[in-house]
Protein backbone atom coordinates (compact mmCIF):
# COMPACT_ATOMS: atom_id res chain seq x y z
CA UNK A 1 0.00 0.00 0.00
CA UNK A 2 2.42 2.36 0.71
CA UNK A 3 4.64 1.35 -2.22
CA UNK A 4 1.58 1.84 -4.55
CA UNK A 5 1.47 5.65 -3.09
CA UNK A 6 4.75 5.65 -3.56
CA UNK A 7 4.12 5.19 -6.76
CA UNK A 8 1.67 7.41 -7.44
CA UNK A 9 3.48 10.28 -6.33
CA UNK A 10 6.64 9.56 -8.62
CA UNK A 11 5.10 8.28 -11.68
CA UNK A 12 3.29 11.78 -12.79
CA UNK A 13 6.70 13.01 -11.52
CA UNK A 14 8.79 10.49 -13.75
CA UNK A 15 6.72 10.81 -16.91
CA UNK A 16 6.65 14.82 -16.78
CA UNK A 17 10.20 14.12 -16.89
CA UNK A 18 10.72 11.62 -19.72
CA UNK A 19 9.16 14.75 -22.31
CA UNK A 20 12.45 16.40 -21.92
CA UNK A 21 14.52 13.29 -22.23
CA UNK A 22 12.94 12.08 -25.31
CA UNK A 23 13.76 15.92 -26.71
CA UNK A 24 17.14 15.52 -25.78
CA UNK A 25 17.28 12.10 -27.34
CA UNK A 26 15.46 13.55 -30.75
CA UNK A 27 18.39 15.91 -31.70
CA UNK A 28 21.11 12.64 -30.79
CA UNK A 29 18.90 10.24 -32.71
CA UNK A 30 18.09 13.39 -35.75
CA UNK A 31 21.68 13.78 -36.60
CA UNK A 32 22.37 9.96 -36.32
CA UNK A 33 19.37 8.93 -38.97
CA UNK A 34 20.45 12.31 -41.10
CA UNK A 35 24.49 11.56 -41.54
CA UNK A 36 25.21 8.35 -39.66
CA UNK A 37 27.47 10.00 -37.11
CA UNK A 38 27.00 9.49 -33.14
CA UNK A 39 27.20 13.04 -31.68
CA UNK A 40 29.43 12.66 -28.88
CA UNK A 41 29.15 16.40 -28.15
CA UNK A 42 25.51 15.77 -27.36
CA UNK A 43 26.04 16.20 -23.26
CA UNK A 44 27.90 19.11 -23.15
CA UNK A 45 25.90 21.55 -25.34
CA UNK A 46 22.78 19.80 -22.93
CA UNK A 47 24.68 21.20 -20.14
CA UNK A 48 25.23 24.45 -21.82
CA UNK A 49 21.73 24.91 -22.51
CA UNK A 50 21.40 24.68 -18.73
CA UNK A 51 24.10 27.46 -18.19
CA UNK A 52 22.05 29.29 -20.26
CA UNK A 53 19.04 29.15 -18.34
CA UNK A 54 21.23 29.92 -15.22
CA UNK A 55 22.60 33.20 -16.81
CA UNK A 56 19.15 33.96 -17.90
CA UNK A 57 17.92 33.52 -14.71
CA UNK A 58 20.20 34.30 -11.93
CA UNK A 59 22.05 37.07 -13.71
CA UNK A 60 19.82 38.81 -16.05
CA UNK A 61 17.06 37.92 -13.47
CA UNK A 62 14.93 37.19 -16.16
CA UNK A 63 12.14 34.22 -16.31
CA UNK A 64 14.37 31.24 -17.58
CA UNK A 65 11.56 30.71 -19.87
CA UNK A 66 12.29 33.52 -21.97
CA UNK A 67 15.49 31.83 -22.66
CA UNK A 68 14.12 29.08 -24.37
CA UNK A 69 14.25 30.73 -28.02
CA UNK A 70 17.37 32.40 -28.00
CA UNK A 71 19.05 29.30 -26.53
CA UNK A 72 17.39 27.19 -29.25
CA UNK A 73 18.72 30.03 -31.96
CA UNK A 74 22.44 29.38 -30.13
CA UNK A 75 21.96 26.03 -30.16
CA UNK A 76 21.41 25.91 -33.87
CA UNK A 77 24.22 28.26 -34.63
CA UNK A 78 26.66 26.37 -32.78
CA UNK A 79 25.51 22.85 -34.08
CA UNK A 80 26.20 24.43 -38.02
CA UNK A 81 29.68 25.37 -36.52
CA UNK A 82 30.35 22.47 -34.94
CA UNK A 83 29.23 20.77 -38.23
CA UNK A 84 31.49 23.03 -40.39
CA UNK A 85 34.19 22.74 -38.45
CA UNK A 86 34.93 19.12 -37.03
CA UNK A 87 32.38 17.14 -38.56
CA UNK A 88 31.89 17.70 -42.46
CA UNK A 89 35.78 16.41 -43.32
CA UNK A 90 35.00 13.29 -41.87
CA UNK A 91 32.02 12.80 -42.86
CA UNK A 92 32.32 10.35 -45.80
CA UNK A 93 35.35 8.68 -43.64
CA UNK A 94 35.06 5.90 -41.35
CA UNK A 95 32.44 5.84 -38.24
CA UNK A 96 35.59 6.05 -35.88
CA UNK A 97 36.43 9.70 -37.51
CA UNK A 98 33.22 11.35 -36.77
CA UNK A 99 32.87 9.65 -33.41
CA UNK A 100 36.60 11.30 -32.77
CA UNK A 101 35.89 14.70 -33.92
CA UNK A 102 32.82 15.06 -31.78
CA UNK A 103 34.45 13.37 -28.52
CA UNK A 104 37.04 16.20 -29.49
CA UNK A 105 34.73 19.34 -29.62
CA UNK A 106 32.50 17.53 -26.10
CA UNK A 107 36.61 17.86 -24.82
CA UNK A 108 37.29 21.07 -25.99
CA UNK A 109 33.56 22.38 -24.59
CA UNK A 110 34.23 20.92 -21.43
CA UNK A 111 37.87 22.18 -20.71
CA UNK A 112 36.69 25.78 -21.53
CA UNK A 113 33.81 24.96 -19.48
CA UNK A 114 35.87 24.47 -16.36
CA UNK A 115 38.25 26.69 -16.78
CA UNK A 116 35.45 29.58 -16.87
CA UNK A 117 32.50 27.57 -14.68
CA UNK A 118 34.70 25.24 -12.33
CA UNK A 119 33.39 21.41 -11.67
CA UNK A 120 31.01 23.00 -8.47
CA UNK A 121 27.28 22.01 -9.12
CA UNK A 122 25.09 25.33 -9.98
CA UNK A 123 21.14 25.47 -9.34
CA UNK A 124 19.00 27.16 -11.00
CA UNK A 125 16.34 27.74 -7.81
CA UNK A 126 13.20 29.24 -10.05
CA UNK A 127 9.83 27.79 -8.86
CA UNK A 128 6.35 28.03 -11.48
CA UNK A 129 4.24 26.83 -8.56
CA UNK A 130 2.65 23.17 -8.09
CA UNK A 131 -0.58 21.75 -7.75
CA UNK A 132 -1.60 18.22 -6.14
CA UNK A 133 -2.91 15.29 -7.91
CA UNK A 134 -4.32 12.73 -5.62
CA UNK A 135 -1.35 12.70 -3.45
CA UNK A 136 1.39 13.38 -6.22
CA UNK A 137 2.57 16.93 -6.32
CA UNK A 138 2.81 18.27 -9.48
CA UNK A 139 5.95 20.94 -10.16
CA UNK A 140 4.87 23.96 -12.30
CA UNK A 141 8.25 23.50 -14.17
CA UNK A 142 7.75 20.38 -15.31
CA UNK A 143 4.39 21.06 -16.80
CA UNK A 144 5.77 23.79 -18.68
CA UNK A 145 8.79 21.35 -20.19
CA UNK A 146 6.60 19.04 -20.92
CA UNK A 147 4.51 22.25 -23.29
CA UNK A 148 7.34 23.26 -24.42
CA UNK A 149 8.88 19.69 -25.49
CA UNK A 150 5.60 18.96 -27.39
CA UNK A 151 5.84 22.24 -29.13
CA UNK A 152 9.28 21.87 -30.69
CA UNK A 153 8.11 18.20 -31.27
CA UNK A 154 5.36 19.64 -33.25
CA UNK A 155 7.32 22.10 -34.82
CA UNK A 156 10.31 19.43 -35.89
CA UNK A 157 7.39 17.61 -37.09
CA UNK A 158 5.89 20.03 -39.36
CA UNK A 159 9.29 21.10 -40.41
CA UNK A 160 10.06 17.34 -41.49
CA UNK A 161 6.99 16.90 -43.27
CA UNK A 162 5.79 20.38 -44.60
CA UNK A 163 8.30 22.50 -45.78
CA UNK A 164 11.09 22.58 -48.53
CA UNK A 165 14.68 22.30 -46.32
CA UNK A 166 12.53 19.97 -44.07
CA UNK A 167 12.25 17.34 -47.00
CA UNK A 168 15.52 18.21 -48.14
CA UNK A 169 16.71 16.43 -44.57
CA UNK A 170 14.76 13.74 -45.10
CA UNK A 171 15.58 13.45 -49.22
CA UNK A 172 19.81 13.73 -47.73
CA UNK A 173 18.83 11.43 -44.63
CA UNK A 174 17.30 8.74 -47.16
CA UNK A 175 19.14 9.17 -50.24
CA UNK A 176 22.13 11.31 -49.75
CA UNK A 177 23.60 10.11 -53.28
CA UNK A 178 19.82 11.08 -55.54
CA UNK A 179 19.49 14.08 -53.56
CA UNK A 180 22.53 15.73 -54.52
CA UNK A 181 21.62 14.41 -58.05
CA UNK A 182 18.81 16.28 -58.02
CA UNK A 183 20.48 19.29 -56.69
CA UNK A 184 19.55 19.13 -53.23
CA UNK A 185 22.67 21.40 -51.25
CA UNK A 186 23.60 18.33 -49.42
CA UNK A 187 26.32 20.34 -47.44
CA UNK A 188 24.00 22.66 -45.75
CA UNK A 189 21.13 20.07 -45.77
CA UNK A 190 23.90 18.36 -43.94
CA UNK A 191 24.54 21.37 -41.60
CA UNK A 192 21.31 22.32 -40.97
CA UNK A 193 20.97 18.58 -39.56
CA UNK A 194 23.17 19.01 -37.14
CA UNK A 195 22.25 22.39 -36.16
CA UNK A 196 18.85 21.32 -35.24
CA UNK A 197 20.05 18.41 -33.21
CA UNK A 198 21.99 20.23 -30.97
CA UNK A 199 19.54 22.68 -30.57
CA UNK A 200 16.65 20.14 -29.78
CA UNK A 201 19.49 19.37 -26.88
CA UNK A 202 20.81 22.69 -25.86
CA UNK A 203 16.75 23.31 -25.54
CA UNK A 204 16.30 20.15 -23.33
CA UNK A 205 19.40 21.06 -21.35
CA UNK A 206 17.94 24.44 -20.31
CA UNK A 207 14.35 23.00 -19.12
CA UNK A 208 16.27 20.44 -18.02
CA UNK A 209 17.94 23.16 -15.72
CA UNK A 210 15.09 24.02 -13.73
CA UNK A 211 14.43 20.69 -12.31
CA UNK A 212 17.74 19.54 -11.05
CA UNK A 213 21.44 20.97 -9.54
CA UNK A 214 23.97 20.43 -12.49
CA UNK A 215 27.82 21.15 -12.96
CA UNK A 216 29.59 21.11 -16.66
CA UNK A 217 30.18 17.16 -16.44
CA UNK A 218 25.91 16.73 -15.73
CA UNK A 219 25.62 16.54 -19.66
CA UNK A 220 27.60 13.16 -20.29
CA UNK A 221 24.39 11.20 -18.08
CA UNK A 222 22.20 12.96 -20.03
CA UNK A 223 23.85 11.77 -22.89
CA UNK A 224 24.06 8.19 -21.85
CA UNK A 225 20.08 8.22 -21.57
CA UNK A 226 20.08 9.89 -24.74
CA UNK A 227 21.28 6.29 -26.06
CA UNK A 228 19.39 4.33 -24.17
CA UNK A 229 15.94 6.20 -25.48
CA UNK A 230 17.16 6.53 -29.23
CA UNK A 231 17.15 2.84 -29.17
CA UNK A 232 14.54 2.64 -27.93
CA UNK A 233 12.28 4.65 -29.92
CA UNK A 234 14.58 3.08 -32.92
CA UNK A 235 18.01 5.23 -34.18
CA UNK A 236 17.28 7.94 -36.78
CA UNK A 237 13.23 8.07 -35.74
CA UNK A 238 12.88 11.50 -33.62
CA UNK A 239 8.85 10.99 -33.31
CA UNK A 240 10.26 7.47 -31.37
CA UNK A 241 12.61 9.51 -29.29
CA UNK A 242 9.86 10.83 -27.59
CA UNK A 243 8.15 7.63 -26.80
CA UNK A 244 11.48 6.70 -25.74
CA UNK A 245 11.81 9.40 -23.17
CA UNK A 246 8.37 8.89 -22.17
CA UNK A 247 8.96 5.27 -21.32
CA UNK A 248 12.38 6.15 -19.33
CA UNK A 249 10.94 8.81 -17.54
CA UNK A 250 7.98 6.28 -16.53
CA UNK A 251 10.83 3.61 -15.55
CA UNK A 252 12.59 6.00 -13.30
CA UNK A 253 8.92 6.97 -11.76
CA UNK A 254 8.37 3.66 -11.01
CA UNK A 255 11.74 1.78 -9.87
CA UNK A 256 12.61 3.68 -6.76
CA UNK A 257 9.42 3.08 -5.83
CA UNK A 258 10.35 -0.92 -5.51
CA UNK A 259 14.02 -0.67 -5.28
CA UNK A 260 16.66 2.03 -4.34
CA UNK A 261 17.24 4.46 -6.88
CA UNK A 262 20.69 3.22 -7.18
CA UNK A 263 19.93 0.74 -9.48
CA UNK A 264 17.77 2.48 -11.96
CA UNK A 265 20.92 2.91 -14.36
CA UNK A 266 21.66 -0.93 -14.04
CA UNK A 267 17.87 -1.53 -14.79
CA UNK A 268 17.95 1.06 -18.00
CA UNK A 269 21.09 0.08 -19.27
CA UNK A 270 20.26 -3.73 -18.54
CA UNK A 271 16.95 -2.54 -21.14
CA UNK A 272 19.39 -1.24 -23.15
CA UNK A 273 21.26 -4.50 -24.25
CA UNK A 274 18.31 -6.01 -24.37
CA UNK A 275 16.65 -4.04 -26.78
CA UNK A 276 19.81 -4.27 -29.20
CA UNK A 277 19.46 -7.80 -28.70
CA UNK A 278 15.64 -8.63 -29.35
CA UNK A 279 14.58 -5.58 -31.36
CA UNK A 280 17.63 -3.43 -32.83
CA UNK A 281 15.09 -1.23 -34.53
CA UNK A 282 13.65 -0.04 -31.57
CA UNK A 283 10.16 -0.56 -30.09
CA UNK A 284 9.16 1.97 -32.98
CA UNK A 285 10.99 1.42 -36.14
CA UNK A 286 14.76 2.72 -36.51
CA UNK A 287 15.83 4.00 -40.10
CA UNK A 288 17.01 1.41 -42.09
CA UNK B 1 22.92 20.88 -84.25
CA UNK B 2 23.75 18.08 -81.62
CA UNK B 3 22.54 19.32 -78.13
CA UNK B 4 25.25 17.04 -76.79
CA UNK B 5 28.49 16.32 -77.97
CA UNK B 6 30.84 13.90 -76.73
CA UNK B 7 34.47 13.94 -78.18
CA UNK B 8 37.63 11.32 -77.32
CA UNK B 9 36.46 11.42 -73.59
CA UNK B 10 38.78 9.24 -71.77
CA UNK B 11 38.19 8.17 -68.07
CA UNK B 12 38.46 5.72 -65.32
CA UNK B 13 38.73 5.66 -61.51
CA UNK B 14 41.97 5.75 -60.13
CA UNK B 15 44.65 4.75 -62.33
CA UNK B 16 42.41 2.01 -63.92
CA UNK B 17 41.10 3.55 -67.32
CA UNK B 18 37.77 2.42 -68.44
CA UNK B 19 36.84 4.60 -71.30
CA UNK B 20 39.23 4.91 -74.18
CA UNK B 21 38.48 7.78 -75.96
CA UNK B 22 34.46 7.19 -76.75
CA UNK B 23 32.74 9.82 -78.79
CA UNK B 24 29.09 10.29 -79.73
CA UNK B 25 26.67 13.18 -80.32
CA UNK B 26 22.86 13.84 -79.60
CA UNK B 27 20.83 15.11 -82.22
CA UNK B 28 18.08 17.29 -80.53
CA UNK B 29 14.63 15.81 -80.14
CA UNK B 30 15.99 12.19 -80.89
CA UNK B 31 15.88 9.42 -79.31
CA UNK B 32 19.38 7.51 -78.69
CA UNK B 33 20.65 4.76 -77.71
CA UNK B 34 23.52 2.98 -76.11
CA UNK B 35 24.11 -0.34 -76.00
CA UNK B 36 27.05 -2.93 -74.63
CA UNK B 37 27.42 -5.61 -72.92
CA UNK B 38 28.45 -5.81 -68.86
CA UNK B 39 31.18 -3.58 -68.08
CA UNK B 40 31.83 -2.12 -71.46
CA UNK B 41 32.01 1.35 -69.86
CA UNK B 42 28.46 2.39 -70.55
CA UNK B 43 28.08 3.82 -66.78
CA UNK B 44 31.54 5.43 -66.62
CA UNK B 45 30.68 7.37 -69.52
CA UNK B 46 27.32 8.26 -67.64
CA UNK B 47 29.01 9.10 -64.39
CA UNK B 48 31.80 10.81 -66.80
CA UNK B 49 28.95 13.06 -68.51
CA UNK B 50 27.27 14.36 -65.53
CA UNK B 51 29.97 15.67 -64.01
CA UNK B 52 30.49 12.53 -61.34
CA UNK B 53 33.49 11.38 -62.53
CA UNK B 54 35.80 14.08 -64.03
CA UNK B 55 36.89 13.42 -67.83
CA UNK B 56 40.88 12.48 -68.44
CA UNK B 57 40.81 13.80 -71.38
CA UNK B 58 38.45 15.15 -74.42
CA UNK B 59 36.11 17.67 -74.89
CA UNK B 60 31.97 17.31 -73.63
CA UNK B 61 30.04 20.40 -74.84
CA UNK B 62 26.57 20.97 -74.02
CA UNK B 63 24.44 23.02 -76.56
CA UNK B 64 28.12 24.18 -78.08
CA UNK B 65 29.44 24.98 -74.66
CA UNK B 66 31.82 22.79 -72.60
CA UNK B 67 30.70 21.29 -69.57
CA UNK B 68 34.00 19.34 -69.00
CA UNK B 69 34.31 20.32 -65.38
CA UNK B 70 30.69 21.40 -64.10
CA UNK B 71 29.14 19.19 -61.46
CA UNK B 72 25.99 17.14 -61.95
CA UNK B 73 24.43 19.85 -59.31
CA UNK B 74 24.90 22.55 -62.47
CA UNK B 75 24.49 20.37 -65.17
CA UNK B 76 21.19 19.44 -63.43
CA UNK B 77 20.38 23.44 -63.43
CA UNK B 78 21.65 23.53 -67.29
CA UNK B 79 19.08 20.86 -68.18
CA UNK B 80 20.87 17.25 -68.26
CA UNK B 81 18.97 15.24 -66.12
CA UNK B 82 19.98 11.58 -65.33
CA UNK B 83 17.59 8.60 -64.07
CA UNK B 84 20.35 6.76 -62.01
CA UNK B 85 20.63 2.68 -62.64
CA UNK B 86 19.12 1.39 -59.37
CA UNK B 87 16.19 3.49 -59.70
CA UNK B 88 17.57 5.64 -56.57
CA UNK B 89 14.32 6.57 -54.73
CA UNK B 90 14.25 8.27 -51.81
CA UNK B 91 11.67 4.90 -50.76
CA UNK B 92 10.87 6.36 -47.06
CA UNK B 93 9.27 9.44 -48.86
CA UNK B 94 5.76 9.59 -50.63
CA UNK B 95 5.66 9.30 -54.33
CA UNK B 96 4.47 13.09 -54.32
CA UNK B 97 7.52 13.94 -52.35
CA UNK B 98 9.71 12.13 -54.70
CA UNK B 99 8.04 14.29 -57.68
CA UNK B 100 9.00 17.52 -56.08
CA UNK B 101 12.43 16.50 -54.72
CA UNK B 102 12.98 15.46 -58.92
CA UNK B 103 11.77 19.50 -58.96
CA UNK B 104 14.75 20.77 -57.10
CA UNK B 105 16.32 22.56 -59.61
CA UNK B 106 15.04 26.47 -60.17
CA UNK B 107 14.63 26.01 -63.68
CA UNK B 108 12.09 23.14 -62.69
CA UNK B 109 10.43 24.80 -59.82
CA UNK B 110 7.59 27.35 -61.46
CA UNK B 111 6.98 24.01 -63.93
CA UNK B 112 6.03 22.01 -61.04
CA UNK B 113 1.91 21.57 -61.55
CA UNK B 114 2.53 21.37 -65.01
CA UNK B 115 5.32 18.54 -64.95
CA UNK B 116 2.95 17.22 -62.01
CA UNK B 117 -0.37 16.40 -64.41
CA UNK B 118 2.11 15.78 -67.37
CA UNK B 119 3.68 12.82 -65.52
CA UNK B 120 0.16 11.78 -64.17
CA UNK B 121 -1.01 11.48 -67.17
CA UNK B 122 2.21 9.36 -68.65
CA UNK B 123 1.81 7.18 -65.93
CA UNK B 124 -1.63 6.88 -63.73
CA UNK B 125 -0.53 4.29 -61.79
CA UNK B 126 1.76 6.74 -59.74
CA UNK B 127 -1.17 9.23 -59.45
CA UNK B 128 -3.37 6.62 -57.62
CA UNK B 129 -0.01 5.75 -55.47
CA UNK B 130 0.72 9.14 -54.92
CA UNK B 131 0.40 9.14 -51.09
CA UNK B 132 2.15 6.03 -50.92
CA UNK B 133 5.86 5.38 -49.66
CA UNK B 134 7.90 4.75 -52.74
CA UNK B 135 9.61 1.81 -50.92
CA UNK B 136 6.08 0.06 -51.25
CA UNK B 137 5.85 0.04 -55.05
CA UNK B 138 6.64 -2.87 -57.47
CA UNK B 139 9.51 -3.01 -59.52
CA UNK B 140 7.70 -1.40 -62.48
CA UNK B 141 6.38 1.35 -60.45
CA UNK B 142 9.24 2.39 -59.24
CA UNK B 143 10.86 2.35 -62.18
CA UNK B 144 8.00 4.48 -63.76
CA UNK B 145 8.71 6.69 -60.56
CA UNK B 146 12.60 7.19 -61.27
CA UNK B 147 11.83 8.00 -65.13
CA UNK B 148 8.87 10.36 -63.89
CA UNK B 149 11.25 11.89 -61.35
CA UNK B 150 13.45 12.52 -63.83
CA UNK B 151 11.10 14.55 -65.64
CA UNK B 152 9.94 16.63 -63.40
CA UNK B 153 13.67 18.15 -63.46
CA UNK B 154 12.42 20.04 -66.48
CA UNK B 155 15.28 17.80 -68.45
CA UNK B 156 16.27 18.99 -72.13
CA UNK B 157 18.56 16.05 -72.65
CA UNK B 158 16.65 13.04 -70.44
CA UNK B 159 19.35 10.41 -70.14
CA UNK B 160 18.06 6.77 -68.47
CA UNK B 161 20.51 4.06 -67.17
CA UNK B 162 19.03 0.43 -67.66
CA UNK B 163 15.32 1.41 -68.01
CA UNK B 164 14.62 -2.19 -68.68
CA UNK B 165 16.54 -3.99 -66.02
CA UNK B 166 14.59 -6.46 -63.76
CA UNK B 167 11.62 -5.62 -65.53
CA UNK B 168 9.07 -7.92 -67.11
CA UNK B 169 8.80 -7.00 -70.68
CA UNK B 170 5.38 -5.78 -70.79
CA UNK B 171 6.45 -3.27 -68.05
CA UNK B 172 9.49 -2.48 -70.25
CA UNK B 173 7.26 -2.13 -73.26
CA UNK B 174 4.96 0.27 -71.46
CA UNK B 175 8.12 2.39 -69.97
CA UNK B 176 8.90 2.84 -74.04
CA UNK B 177 5.67 4.49 -74.53
CA UNK B 178 6.37 6.87 -72.24
CA UNK B 179 9.88 7.20 -73.93
CA UNK B 180 8.14 8.07 -77.20
CA UNK B 181 5.84 10.33 -75.14
CA UNK B 182 8.33 12.26 -74.50
CA UNK B 183 10.13 12.56 -77.71
CA UNK B 184 7.50 14.14 -79.14
CA UNK B 185 7.40 16.41 -76.32
CA UNK B 186 10.62 17.48 -77.58
CA UNK B 187 12.93 16.38 -75.16
CA UNK B 188 16.13 14.59 -76.33
CA UNK B 189 16.67 10.95 -74.99
CA UNK B 190 19.88 9.22 -74.37
CA UNK B 191 18.64 6.01 -73.46
CA UNK B 192 21.70 3.03 -72.28
CA UNK B 193 20.81 -0.40 -71.97
CA UNK B 194 21.55 -3.79 -71.81
CA UNK B 195 18.91 -5.15 -73.60
CA UNK B 196 20.42 -4.44 -77.27
CA UNK B 197 17.16 -5.52 -79.15
CA UNK B 198 14.29 -3.44 -77.22
CA UNK B 199 16.33 -0.30 -77.13
CA UNK B 200 17.45 -0.65 -80.76
CA UNK B 201 13.81 -1.28 -81.58
CA UNK B 202 12.56 2.33 -80.27
CA UNK B 203 15.53 4.22 -81.03
CA UNK B 204 16.20 6.66 -83.94
CA UNK B 205 20.13 6.39 -83.47
CA UNK B 206 22.44 3.61 -81.93
CA UNK B 207 25.35 3.99 -80.48
CA UNK B 208 27.93 0.23 -79.44
CA UNK B 209 30.31 0.58 -77.07
CA UNK B 210 32.90 -2.56 -76.73
CA UNK B 211 36.04 -2.00 -74.56
CA UNK B 212 35.60 1.18 -73.67
CA UNK B 213 35.14 2.75 -77.18
CA UNK B 214 32.53 3.39 -79.62
CA UNK B 215 32.54 0.17 -81.96
CA UNK B 216 29.71 1.06 -83.99
CA UNK B 217 27.34 3.37 -84.80
CA UNK B 218 24.54 4.13 -87.23
CA UNK B 219 20.88 4.89 -87.44
CA UNK B 220 18.63 1.91 -84.90
CA UNK B 221 16.79 0.76 -88.04
CA UNK B 222 20.08 -0.26 -89.66
CA UNK B 223 21.88 -1.59 -87.00
CA UNK B 224 19.31 -4.09 -85.56
CA UNK B 225 19.96 -5.84 -89.02
CA UNK B 226 23.91 -5.83 -89.03
CA UNK B 227 24.97 -9.13 -89.15
CA UNK B 228 27.97 -8.28 -86.51
CA UNK B 229 25.26 -6.50 -83.35
CA UNK B 230 23.09 -9.82 -84.58
CA UNK B 231 25.43 -12.47 -84.10
CA UNK B 232 27.18 -10.73 -81.06
CA UNK B 233 24.34 -9.03 -78.79
CA UNK B 234 21.34 -10.30 -80.28
CA UNK B 235 22.48 -13.65 -79.90
CA UNK B 236 21.33 -14.49 -83.83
Amino acid sequence: MQQLNLLLTSLPDGLLLGFVYGLAAMGLTLIWGVMNVINLSHGPIITLGMFSTFFIYTRLGLNPYIGVLPIALVGLLLGILIYTAAVHRVINGPHLSSLLATFSVNMIIIGLGTAALTTSPYNVDFSAGSFKLGNATILGTRIIAAIVTLAFTGGLYLFLYRTRPGKFIRAVANNRAAAELMGVPSTRILALSFGIGTMLAAVAGGLIATFFPFSILSGSGYELKSFVIGVLGGLGNPIGALFGGLILGILEGIIPAFIESSWVPVIEFVLFIFILLVRPSGLFGAKK
Amino acid sequence: MALLEIKDVTSGYGDVQILWGASLSLEKGKLTCLVGGNGVGKTTLLRTVMGLIRPWSGVILFDGKEVNKLSAYTKAEMGLVLVPEGRQLFTDMTVHENLEMGATNQRARPNFQRNLERVYEMFPRLKERSRQKAGTLSGGEQQMLAVARGIMAEPLILIIDELSLGLAPVLVLQLFEGLKLLRQEGITILLVEQNVQLALTISDYGYVLAEGKVKMEGPARKLIKDKHVRSTYLGL
